[in-house]
């Protein structure tokens, strides 16, 4: 990277640099580098700073050739904060502030992982990691157990088989073009509420084309539909859900399920409620809206309500309802709008950019191209770590379970943490050791 | 060499103030009481007989995978079983042999009275400890400070026969299996701890439990019949040999008491499907085997290992129970049946076919107390003074007893004279594993150690418990002789000065080639290589090296094998040592034990705040640790810790700076773990 076969630039001054890749030496960006000598700095550490150009696969082929580097690897959740409270650098206030922080972080990553789990990727993952926690198993049994008990003549090579498969496999998956994985970049925004509240019409609205089917019959979208659109310059992947009712129909009822499982990972929920079924007080609307949020999302703060059909109350109400419930506290941000007339469709698209500007503008949301390059640096570790495996096997095997060790913690990182405890559970399961 | 302990009478006692009290004479009681006296404290062992202290009351053996390394660790701190079992050892082998020095184990067949007599004769000539025979009533404790409900202070113990109240600063409990214990065998059951013992008082249990509201579980183990070796046909097994050259437990011995020639072998042989059969068809006459208790997993009795695993040969092995001992031990076949259906058990094996039981096999279900009670001293955090040791807190195994036993009594005399306590960290050694496995998750079954429990397993080796453990044995904790700790620092100076030396000898290498033609090494690498790298090839030895430079390196060879390991593991201790620092850092951040979780205005779920008042984590590191516990609430628990930090922070940053100085001096060279 920038300054290491050159001088490092003078501490705490910005310069501009080349950024290239260590391994291919290709120019990656051209963008400021800063760098801060121990002990001052954030966490009082040596630290270097690059300012990049924001674009994902700039971003991410910085983080790659980071990853690339030996001894460097992703920060964990919190893990900057901890290392600037050891050297003392951080006082109370700031921790409290950093503490939540990190939470909104771990948050979004939380909600990506899901996103990545439930698909093709999680599964894969989660298989790796399986094969993998096995080969660690029996590896173990065998260091642990085979002097006193019976442990197959074989396991070892099974172990062999698997951890040589496993290591094709990941490398295979990594030389993969990335295929597929921008496609899930952008704001996740989801719209969902009632039948017939006007969820596929807002859609409809918001991309300008009819993405969806709209007709007056409740019901009509059954499965996801899903359209990229471009935000004033952000990414947003909008989807419009089955409304959520309980229904005999199978297919509806999937449709439910999966609308619910949209809502879980979103980043955004526009909950659509037709206001023709608004109690006209507005004390026991906002009671309405309240009850009705519940309903369908786990905790409301990341949703905006969208009042729709406005056109069909009278102009009093209507006016009412717009001012008023604006600051009753325990709903989110409230808009009158209709698809039908567009009024106040203006005034919601600029809530809801603002929203999406303040989630990609958050520094600490996780965008999908952050948490890919992380996965990237966990996988080539992986990877590495099983290539110990190979090289130690014959001369000593501490070692070698290292190397799977290491593999077992890399995917973990993705996958979640894997303790001593569950190893020798699988132990106990797949061998003739103990009851 | 026998010497026969002398009795001190309890009249004797009465008015005595003691620094320490240890109750029970086991394996982890034997440790506690020496450690404590080694640290300086004025100790009292009370055991129910002094003949039985240090008996082995199960397998005529120390040491093995995992185990090994505990023994290696508690005699880096001046323990007593590494020379206890250097002494009464009669087959030594290292397990493992050809996995790795790391995992390497270290372990020996056992002469019982032998043992036995090694371990008495050290506590007779240990200054400041005194051995009484008895049996403990009561603890005696304060009543708790009403601004401090629940907690208590420990001011000493009462005897049974008779109202002799003896105090003392702090007591250690190493009670084993007799808390509550009752024996098992068929289908009769009758209180006790150990055959031929009697059963502890109720008295004690009932202190733990009412008095001091402590949470109890129970736990089962057994032991196997012991069998009468004349009776059986050896010719039948498969003759296991030890190894030829045995090799000592103990950083202090250059070889064993027993001679090589002299070693015993042992004896492997196999059940058939006769043994399944008789375990099915007694079912209904096994009291022990039909509780839900929960046993090991790993050490099973021979029902569970023929019901689990059914339709199979399992192994077991013959084990001589000393030089002049008429018995064997069959290891692996622990049972709890009526001594005849027993007897027809074993018939079934068939080098036991005429086969006479000397002992019957029983099973032991006793209390032990939930070890997340207490602190990584070992000291029961919400009374003061009281330390807990051995299978009372629910471990398994000798040398798990052992090494709890050595820390909880060492603790115990630091806390008796006014220091403070001490820890040992889980990235320091398995002695820190072990504790912090047992205060921060707790345990479900018998806790025996295994390799795979350490995480630093390439760094915690056996061959280095002395570097890892004696400086601070003696430096920090006060347990340590200063004849063992010179020693340490001589061994440490020259392996530093070795690898000095084979740093030094850079040479490229077609050089090396020259120097030795017999190792394969390849042409196409241009770079210079130091005698470093070159010991790190499977086919380099040191003694290749020292040969080929005798000037440099022969003054050294005494340390050939530890050189070998040395080099070979370095590039992966260096790997380690970051994350280390990492846990080591925040090990040092304690919480304060009096928090109340559910009242702290930081935002943490009510999960997470469950969490940790149920575990009351006391370092920042444990807390890392725990299940469910997020990133965030670890940040957010810093405002906590930062308290305690500010006041040692000073002192540490002194501390940081001349450690980097240090460092920076020997960055050139290579460095051994400290």
């Amino acid at each position: 990277m920038a300054g290491f076969t050159q001088r490092l630039p003078p501490p705490r001054t910005a310069l501009l640099r080349s950024i290239t890749d260590p391994r291919s030496t290709e120019v990656l960006d051209r963008g400021l580098v800063l760098w801060f000598p121990a002990p001052r700095s954030f966490s009082g550490e040596d630290s270097v700073e690059f300012h990049i150009h924001g674009g994902p696969a700039v971003v991410t082929a910085v983080l790659q050739a980071l990853g690339s580097v030996p001894g460097l690897r992703p920060a964990e959740a919190g893990e900057f904060t901890r290392r600037a409270f050891q050297a003392g650098k951080l006082g109370l206030t700031e921790v409290e502030g950093l503490g939540d922080l990190i939470h909104a972080e771990t948050e979004a990553q939380r909600r990506q992982a899901l996103r990545q789990m439930s698909g093709e990727l999680g599964r894969l993952y989660q298989d790796w990691s399986d094969r993998l926690k096995r080969c660690l198993a029996h590896v173990e049994a065998f260091i642990d157990f085979s002097e006193d008990e019976l442990i197959e003549d074989g396991v070892l090579n099974r172990v062999d088989v698997s951890v040589s498969d496993l290591q094709a496999e990941i490398e295979r998956h990594l030389k993969d073009e990335r295929r597929g994985e921008r496609l899930r970049s952008g704001v996740q925004v989801v719209i969902a509420g009632a039948t017939n509240a006007g969820k596929s019409s807002l859609l409809n609205k918001l991309c300008q084309r009819p993405a969806a089917i709209v007709s007056p019959i409740a019901g009509t979208t059954r499965d996801v539909v899903e359209t990229a659109l471009d935000l004033g310059g952000f990414p947003v992947l909008l989807s419009d859900t089955a409304g959520l009712r309980d229904s005999s129909d199978l297919v509806e009822r999937e449709g439910v399920r999966r609308a619910r499982e949209r809502v879980e990972q979103a980043d955004l929920t526009l909950v659509v409620v037709d206001s023709a079924h608004l109690p006209s007080e507005v004390d026991r609307a906002a009671a309405f809206l309240r009850e009705h949020l519940r309903s369908v999302l786990p905790d409301t703060d990341r949703c905006l309500l969208v009042l729709n059909k406005a056109d069909l109350l009278p102009e009093k109400q209507r006016q009412k309802l717009d001012t008023e419930l604006r600051g009753v506290s325990g709903l989110p941000a409230v808009r009158l709008i209709s698809c039908q007339t567009n009024e106040g469709l203006k005034a919601f698209l600029t809530v809801l950019h603002s929203s999406v500007k303040t989630l990609c503008g958050d520094p600490l949301f996780g965008a999908p191209t952050l948490t890919q390059a992380r996965h990237r640096a966990h996988l080539q570790r992986c990877a590495a770590a099983l290539a110990q495996y190979q090289r130690y096997r014959d001369t000593d095997l501490a070692l070698a379970a290292e190397g799977v060790r290491l593999a077992v913690t890399s995917l973990g990182r993705i996958t979640g943490r894997v303790g001593a405890e569950e190893i020798l559970d699988i132990i106990f399961k797949d061998f003739c050791i103990g009851k | 060499s026998h010497t026969k302990p002398h009795l001190v009478h309890v009249g004797h006692l009465t008015g005595h103030q003691y620094d320490v009290i240890v109750v029970g004479g086991g394996h982890a009681g034997t440790e506690a009481a020496a450690a404590a006296a080694r640290v300086g404290a004025e100790t009292l062992l009370i055991t129910q007989k002094i003949h039985t202290i240090g008996a082995l009351s199960c397998n005529p053996s120390l040491g093995g995978v995992g185990k090994g390394q505990l023994v290696k660790e508690v005699d880096a701190l001046d323990g007593l079983c590494g020379r206890a079992g250097d002494w009464a050892g009669i087959h030594f082998s290292i397990l493992n042999r050809r996995k790795g020095p790391a995992v390497w184990g270290p372990r020996a067949q056992l002469d019982r009275q032998r043992y036995r007599d090694f371990i008495q004769s050290e506590l007779l000539s240990t200054p400041r400890l005194t051995m009484v025979e008895g049996s403990v009533e009561e603890l005696l404790v304060t009543e708790p400070n009403p601004e401090e409900p629940g907690h208590h202070r420990v001011t000493g113990i009462r005897l049974a026969n008779g109202s002799h109240a003896i105090s003392a600063r702090s007591v250690v409990l190493t009670t084993g299996t007799f808390l509550s214990g009752s024996l098992f065998v068929g289908q009769t059951t009758s209180p006790g701890g150990r055959i031929g013992d009697a059963p502890s008082s109720a008295g004690l249990s009932h202190t733990l439990r009412e008095r001091l509201g402590l949470r109890t579980g129970r736990l089962r183990t057994g032991t196997p019949p012991r069998i009468v070796k004349d009776s059986v046909d050896l010719s039948l097994a498969k003759l296991h040999l030890p190894d030829s050259h045995p090799t000592p437990f103990s950083f202090l011995n250059t070889h064993t008491h027993c001679k090589p020639e002299e070693q015993l072998p042992c004896y492997l042989t196999f059940t058939t499907p006769g043994v399944e059969r008789v375990v099915r068809e007694s079912l209904q006459l096994n009291c022990h085997i039909q509780q839900d208790t929960k046993g090991p997993r790993y050490c099973p009795s021979i029902e569970s290992r023929v019901l689990r695993f059914p339709g199979r040969s399992h192994q077991v092995w013959l084990e001589p129970e000393g030089v002049t001992s008429d018995l064997l031990y069959p290891q692996g076949l622990s049972m709890t049946m009526p001594p005849d259906i027993q007897l027809r058990l074993i018939r079934e094996i068939p080098p036991m076919r005429r086969a006479e039981i000397h002992t019957p096999g029983y099973g032991v279900q006793y209390d032990f107390v939930c070890p997340t009670q207490l602190s990584p001293a070992l000291q029961v955090k919400s009374t003061q003074g009281l330390f807990l040791a051995g299978q009372i807190n629910g471990t398994t195994g000798y040398e798990e007893a052992a090494a709890q036993g050595l820390w909880a009594g060492a603790n115990a005399a630091r806390s008796a004279l006014s220091m403070p306590t001490v820890t040992l960290s889980r990235t320091e050694s398995y002695i820190g594993v072990l504790i912090d496995d047992l205060v921060s998750r707790g345990v479900t079954e018998p806790y025996r150690m295994f390799t795979s429990r350490a995480e630093f397993r390439t760094s915690l080796r056996p061959d280095n418990a002395d570097l890892r453990l004696t400086p601070k044995g003696f430096e920090e904790v006060g347990c340590v002789s200063s004849v063992r700790y010179q020693e340490s620092l001589r061994v440490r100076n020259s392996l530093q000065d070795a690898l000095t030396a084979l740093q030094a000898l850079f040479l490229s290498t077609s050089s090396w080639k020259k120097k030795l033609p017999s190792v394969p090494i390849s042409e196409t690498k241009s770079t210079l290589l130091t005698g470093l790298d070159l010991l790190q090839y499977n086919d380099v030895t040191f003694e290749m090296l020292a040969s080929a430079f005798p000037e440099s390196l022969s003054s050294f060879m005494e340390f050939a094998q530890r050189l070998k390991i040395e080099a070979v593991y370095k590039p992966h201790c260096d790997l380690n040592k970051k994350e280390i620092e990492r846990i080591q850092r925040e090990e040092n951040m304690s919480l304060p034990q009096d928090i109340d979780y559910f009242s702290l205005p930081v935002s943490l779920s009510d999960e997470v705040r469950e969490i940790l008042d149920r575990v009351r984590p006391s370092t920042l590191g444990a807390a890392t640790r725990l299940e469910g516990i997020t990133p965030a609430a670890v940040v957010n628990l810093l405002n906590y810790v930062r308290v305690t930090e500010k006041k040692k922070e000073t002192h540490r940053n002194q501390r940081q700076q001349e450690a980097q100085r240090d460092e920076e001096l020997c960055a050139n060279s290579a460095s051994l773990p400290q």
